[in-house]
């Protein structure tokens, strides 16, 4: 697999901006050898995680923006996402196998489940004013697969 | 990738009340909001059943989820049904990890999908013939 430099770039808050991030993380994954039963995951892991961004934390404001970058090594996908919103930690939510209707009423809801199954490590911190969200996807079997439900 | 929608009504004997919706392309955040509004009129009235094609549907997330968990409710206040058809693979591991859409029905092809229209408007027949 070839390595590749990270790659930043920045986007209105809007869905359509939303989708045009996915389409560049699928297009730089794909030029840098990632396979397509791994894109997909990758792909609905970012929508859900921008889309809480531009929903709960920027609002719709479109003068608004968030910054994301990738990185793709031989063993891993890392993605992280940036924006000045209030404080969000979607790691907080833990979720039952019971509460699944439920957690479609919660801020972030089903995205945030789907966001745990498809990824390896999602890692939250508050820096500097800035929600940052760490997303990283083992490559080639390497993944653990949790489904983080309790 | 942009989300085409085709929705036909059903006019075939025992399909009346029944819509099917093609989706091809993308379900997602920017996308769904559309698919909402198509179905709000398609899915009021006389309609009771709707089948959703998704053969040509590529990608999906919460924000489609969604728009078919609403639509599953408000068939449901009427008797009626979502019904999903044709699902690609990575498709239905999404419905799967969630099973967040209880009540509705998966098939596989239409004539499973059939099969079971018939079955239960033979149920809804004799249950009125009783009643």
């Amino acid at each position: 697999m070839k390595r590749a430099e990270p790659i930043s770039m920045e986007f209105h808050a809007t869905p359509e901006e939303v989708m045009l991030a996915v389409g560049a993380l699928q297009k730089f994954a794909r030029a840098n050898g990632v396979e397509d039963n791994e894109l997909f995951g990758l792909a609905l892991a970012l929508e859900e995680c921008a889309s809480n961004i531009v929903n709960h934390a920027l609002r719709h404001d479109s003068k608004l923006t968030f910054q994301m970058s990738f990185e793709v090594t031989a063993t891993a996908v890392t993605i992280e996402l940036r924006d000045r919103g209030p404080e969000f930690d979607p790691t907080a939510h833990r979720v039952s196998k019971s509460d699944v209707t439920e957690m479609a009423e919660a801020p972030g809801g089903w995205g945030i489940l789907l966001v745990r199954r498809y990824m390896d490590e999602i890692c939250y911190r508050r820096e500097a004013e800035e929600n940052v969200l760490r997303l990283t996807k083992q490559l080639g079997g390497l993944s653990r697969k949790h489904d983080f439900v309790d | 990738m942009p989300l085409e929608i085709q929705i036909q009504k059903e006019i075939s004997p025992g399909k009346t009340g029944t819509i099917t919706v093609k989706l091809t392309g993308s379900l997602d955040t920017a996308t769904a909001p559309e698919l909402e509004r198509q179905l709000g009129p398609a899915v009021s009235g006389a309609v009771t059943d709707v089948v959703f094609d998704l053969a040509q549907l590529k990608f999906i997330s919460s924000a489609g989820l969604r728009v078919f968990s609403n639509a599953r409710k408000q068939l449901k206040e009427r008797g009626g049904q979502a019904s999903f058809i044709h699902m690609q693979p990575q498709i239905q591991e999404v419905f799967e990890i969630m099973k967040a859409l209880p009540g509705v029905a998966i098939f596989k092809d239409v004539s499973e999908l059939d099969r079971y229209l018939a079955a239960r408007q033979r149920a809804h027949r004799e249950g009125n013939a009783q009643s």
